[in-house]
């Protein structure tokens, strides 16, 4: 038994360990985003705000913010949308070359950001759509859609087979199933599918960068400091996001939790 | 049924779009000109352009780049008049002109009269077939940056002290092929004909680069060569000069640069203003701003990097305002290292493209160097 | 399987088509517009469409350009068995050793480092990492280094398990997590000892989440540039880096796009190979 038993504290430690290396630089950049150094080195310098001072009256952060605030925003509506389409017509349909149709969705995770990004560049200049938010949101769609397919395709597994039949049995016409049926049932993973979907998008930079030009995000800007100036105004903005995504999550979570235990209490 | 969707499709489309120029529509009431600048880091920061901004009722929207071939692939991939005012370094002037990139400038609009250097009012390459392609604001020298407690200012006054087995390494590159080719180029004794190798000098910069890479620690862009200098990580920089040790140096750390015997290279940036731009007139105010003592003195101070004053009464406001930056930077006459001294002794050289490569086969050679 | 009636009507066509649509103007567009600009022409920093192989032979017959793709392969293939060796033990006890509500808080948690910039991430590592930082000033209090791990392959490997760590740890622990407890409790009652449990159930029957972890933290290190281009300092330089090298200077998209097909069809490959493997019925008993 203390053999089993020193097993396990070995296990639980090194679970530890892999923790703190996982959170050490987060918790790095929120203590540097406070430190009064320019370029942070050990020992610390004074407790300061004035990197969050700088970054609150700098117009170009609030645009960027702002920018992406509506680039998530909207993308996270569209990737939820394409991905409750796609997951919706695999889940419910056979048809010819259906292989073929969900890698068409599946692929774009497989490509590695900066080619994607590249293309895209590329892609939108040549149709003259680049340098705008729209093209951000475009290809922040492609991104993203495969993820929310994903997840709305799992709660579509849980579903019992023969609701959306009885349904029809009952008299419903398929759009009526659609909207009184499928969609309330998968409010939670479509609510999910859509804070996943808006925080990658937030925090997305090798697109944005390549392809945003003058209208910049958030990511851009981190990166635009860190190549020009390197300032720990990149800490106190990626602690200001990191605090909003939060949020943002928990707040999902909670709903989502309420949600199923409202679902089992039924 | 198809003119109710109609509308509604259409009613989506006006308020998605009115919803996305929001910012911009809210700028317009201000009636705020908006000016898109191409820039190295920081030119649109507001230590920079905020008093003129306010002054003038202006806004610049800044897009940075580092290095003059990633300004051109930017400037190449955007719709043409994308930028109203560009800064460039010398050396790209032409490059843009010949793609039709800028305007043609009128000379008497700027004071040519107060340059602390003749060379100044004539610069090779913002000049072209005797029209004016662009301004000169400020510049800057580049040559060997080190760590004073590893380095002494002797030996710094070679570049073979990059070699030196103490700092094995630990000599990082500012990652841009062209200084750093130019120091080596300098290095084997070139001289002013740097720019200008033939087969069997090129051969001969090639494999005294080789040599040192044995030596390098690493290649950086902005952020990596302060970081890395700073924490002692890197212990001498090749390519760069006293743009970003003087940042690091304000800051307290034990670095410097200087120019060594075989010569330095100077980074020249200009103001040019961008083709099919209808803001012309405030585009030279802010030019002859820059000009102006409160400019130069703001360009001397500016917070990304510093420059160095090109005007008399730029320099003289400097000394008033900051004697301790003047004296730093030996921006002071009869100072040993004043950059004005330095170009009159012909130890310093302007920057250039390559003469007889193009710089695709400089960068060639780089990617080449970084994977060896 | 679901009762197909009605598959082309227009309640299917609404579901089926948009993403079909969307795709391909956004993603197959791009996609097959990068493999025709590989054989554009750059002329004066504009690009000129032609139909040219100059770039392909030009970029395979750069010796920077197959070291940076070998070094590329090896690096990404070294993370991803470090990854999965080091995330193993951390997902077995999430699996096994901790309740229902330890492990979704946990993998809750580990969700967490998606929502910070991973650039902000690899930024803070410059501190810890460097000679004079955090982990050396530990090491020498016991009289040891110090150690050079920035501007290595140390510091690309540290910047890559930032990046796929967390995804790992997720993935494993979710496929062992939804392994059928009664096998491994069989095995325990016929005599089994947990080492072979370990070997002859979990494992098998965790194979196919385990490859498709693997393949998603090869596919995600492989095309990183910021873990070896700010912690690896270019040391050397990977494919991603060559790509942004190559645009950065003179404008040579058609060349970057040569690296960028080259790595994707890599990466296809052995997704492929991955994918194969993971549903093979090799089961052996």
């Amino acid at each position: 038994m203390t053999k089993e038993k020193y097993l396990n504290f070995i296990l639980i430690t090194y679970l530890i360990f892999i923790f703190v290396f996982i959170f050490t630089p987060i918790a790095f950049s929120v203590i540097f985003s406070f430190n009064s150094q320019r370029f942070p080195t050990i020992p610390l310098g004074n407790f300061s705000l004035e990197w969050y001072i700088k970054i609150f009256n700098d117009p170009g952060v609030w645009q960027a913010a702002i920018n992406s605030v509506i680039v998530s925003l909207v993308t996270c509506i569209l990737a939820t949308f394409l991905g409750f389409c796609t997951a919706y017509s695999d889940y419910r349909y056979r048809f010819k070359f259906k292989g073929l149709y969900l890698a068409l969705v599946l692929l774009p995770p497989t490509i590695p950001l900066i080619i994607l990004a590249l293309a895209m560049l590329a892609w939108l200049s040549k149709i003259g759509m680049s340098g705008q938010l729209w093209s951000i949101i475009c290809a922040h769609s492609v991104l993203t859609a495969p993820f929310a397919m994903a997840i709305i395709r799992l709660r579509l597994n849980q579903i019992d087979p023969d609701l959306e039949s009885a349904a029809w049995n009952l008299g419903g016409s398929e759009w009526a199933t659609m909207r009184y049926v499928i969609l309330p049932y998968c409010k939670p993973a479509i609510i999910s599918s859509l804070c996943l979907t808006a925080a990658v998008s937030f925090d997305e930079f090798a697109i944005s960068w390549f392809v945003s030009g003058l209208n910049k995000t958030v990511p851009v800007i981190i990166l635009e400091i860190v190549q020009g100036n390197i300032d720990p105004q990149v800490n106190a903005i990626g602690t200001f996001v990191f605090f909003t995504s939060m949020t943002l999550v928990i707040t999902a979570q909670i709903f989502f939790l309420t949600w199923q235990m409202k679902g089992k209490n039924k | 049924m198809t003119t109710k969707k109609n509308n509604r499709r259409n009613f989506l489309k006006l308020s998605g779009a009115t919803a996305l120029s929001i910012p911009f529509v809210s700028r317009a009431w201000a009636s705020t000109v908006e000016l898109n600048m191409l820039a190295w880091y920081g030119h649109g920061e507001p230590d920079i352009v905020s008093e003129f901004e306010a002054a003038n009722n202006v806004k610049f929207v800044p897009k940075y780049y580092a290095g003059g071939d990633n300004m051109l692939a930017l400037i190449a991939q955007s719709p043409p008049g994308t930028y109203d005012i560009i800064l460039s370094d010398a050396e790209f002037v032409q490059q843009l002109n010949m793609a039709g990139y800028i305007e043609d400038l009128e000379p008497s609009d700027y004071p040519f009269d107060d340059m602390l250097h003749e060379d100044f009012t004539k610069f090779p390459g913002h000049w072209a077939n005797g029209k004016l392609h662009s301004v000169m604001v400020r510049g800057g020298h580049l040559g060997v940056s080190y760590n004073k407690t590893v380095i002494s200012e002797e030996e710094a006054q070679s570049y073979s002290c990059f070699w030196k087995p103490e700092v094995k390494g630990k000599v990082g590159h500012f990652d841009w092929h062209l200084p750093n080719l130019g120091m080596m180029s300098l290095y084997k004794g070139n001289g002013s004909g740097l720019w200008d190798l033939d087969n069997k000098k090129w051969q001969a910069v090639q494999d005294v680069t080789m040599s040192l890479r044995s030596q390098v620690g690493g290649y950086f862009d902005y952020g990596g060569t302060f970081n890395s200098l700073k924490n002692g990580e890197m212990l001498a920089m090749c390519g760069i000069g006293d743009w970003i040790t003087g940042v690091l140096e304000k800051d307290g750390a034990p670095v410097g640069s200087v120019i060594p015997k075989e010569g330095g290279i100077q980074w020249t940036e200009s103001y040019c203003i961008g083709k099919g731009t209808d803001k012309v007139d405030i585009i030279k105010k802010f030019i002859n701003y820059m000009l102006s003592p409160v400019g130069q003195v703001k360009s001397a101070q500016m917070a990304a990097y510093p420059g160095f004053c090109i005007t008399k009464a730029g320099r003289a406001a400097l000394i008033e305002a900051d004697p301790k930056e003047a004296k730093r930077s030996h921006q002071m006459e009869g100072m040993p290292n004043d950059p004005i001294a330095l170009i009159n002794d012909g130890r310093i050289h302007y920057r250039d493209i390559p003469k007889q490569q193009t710089l695709e086969d400089w960068n060639d050679f780089w990617s080449e160097y970084k994977n060896a | 399987m679901k009762p197909t009636k009605n598959n082309l009507n227009i309640y299917s066509l609404t579901f089926r088509l948009p993403i079909i649509i969307w795709q391909l103007i956004f993603f197959v567009g791009p996609v097959l517009f990068m493999v025709a600009m590989s054989f554009f022409l750059v002329k004066n920093y504009r690009m000129t469409e032609a139909f040219e192989f100059i770039n392909w032979t030009k970029m395979f017959s750069k010796n920077y350009f197959w070291d940076s793709y070998w070094f590329t392969i090896i690096i990404a293939g070294t993370s991803t068995l470090l990854t999965m060796l080091i995330a193993f033990p951390a997902s077995f006890t999430l699996a096994f050793k901790v309740s229902d509500n330890i492990r979704r808080w946990a993998i809750f948690m580990l969700i967490i480092p998606f929502f910070t910039s991973y650039l902000v991430r690899t930024f803070s590592w410059y501190v810890i990492l460097a000679e004079k930082g955090v982990i050396n000033a530990l090491f020498s209090y016991l009289d040891l280094g110090p150690f050079k791990m920035l501007n290595t392959h140390i510091g690309t490997l540290v910047g890559y398990m930032t990046l796929t760590l967390p995804l790992v740890i997720i993935l494993q622990t979710v496929t062992m997590a939804n392994i059928d407890r009664n096998l491994i409790e069989a095995a325990y009652n016929l005599g089994c000892k947990p080492k072979s449990i370990i070997q002859r159930v979990i494992i098998p029957l965790s194979k196919t989440g385990f490859i498709i972890a693997a393949v998603f933290c090869f596919i995600l290190s492989f095309g990183d540039f910021v873990a070896p281009f700010y912690l690896g300092g270019s040391q050397e330089p990977t494919l991603p880096i060559l790509i942004l090298d190559t645009t950065k200077s003179g404008q040579q998209w058609p060349r970057a796009a040569v690296v960028a097909i080259v790595m994707m069809i890599t990466l296809f490959s052995i997704a492929f190979i991955g994918i194969m493997t993971a549903y093979s019925k090799s089961f052996k008993k």
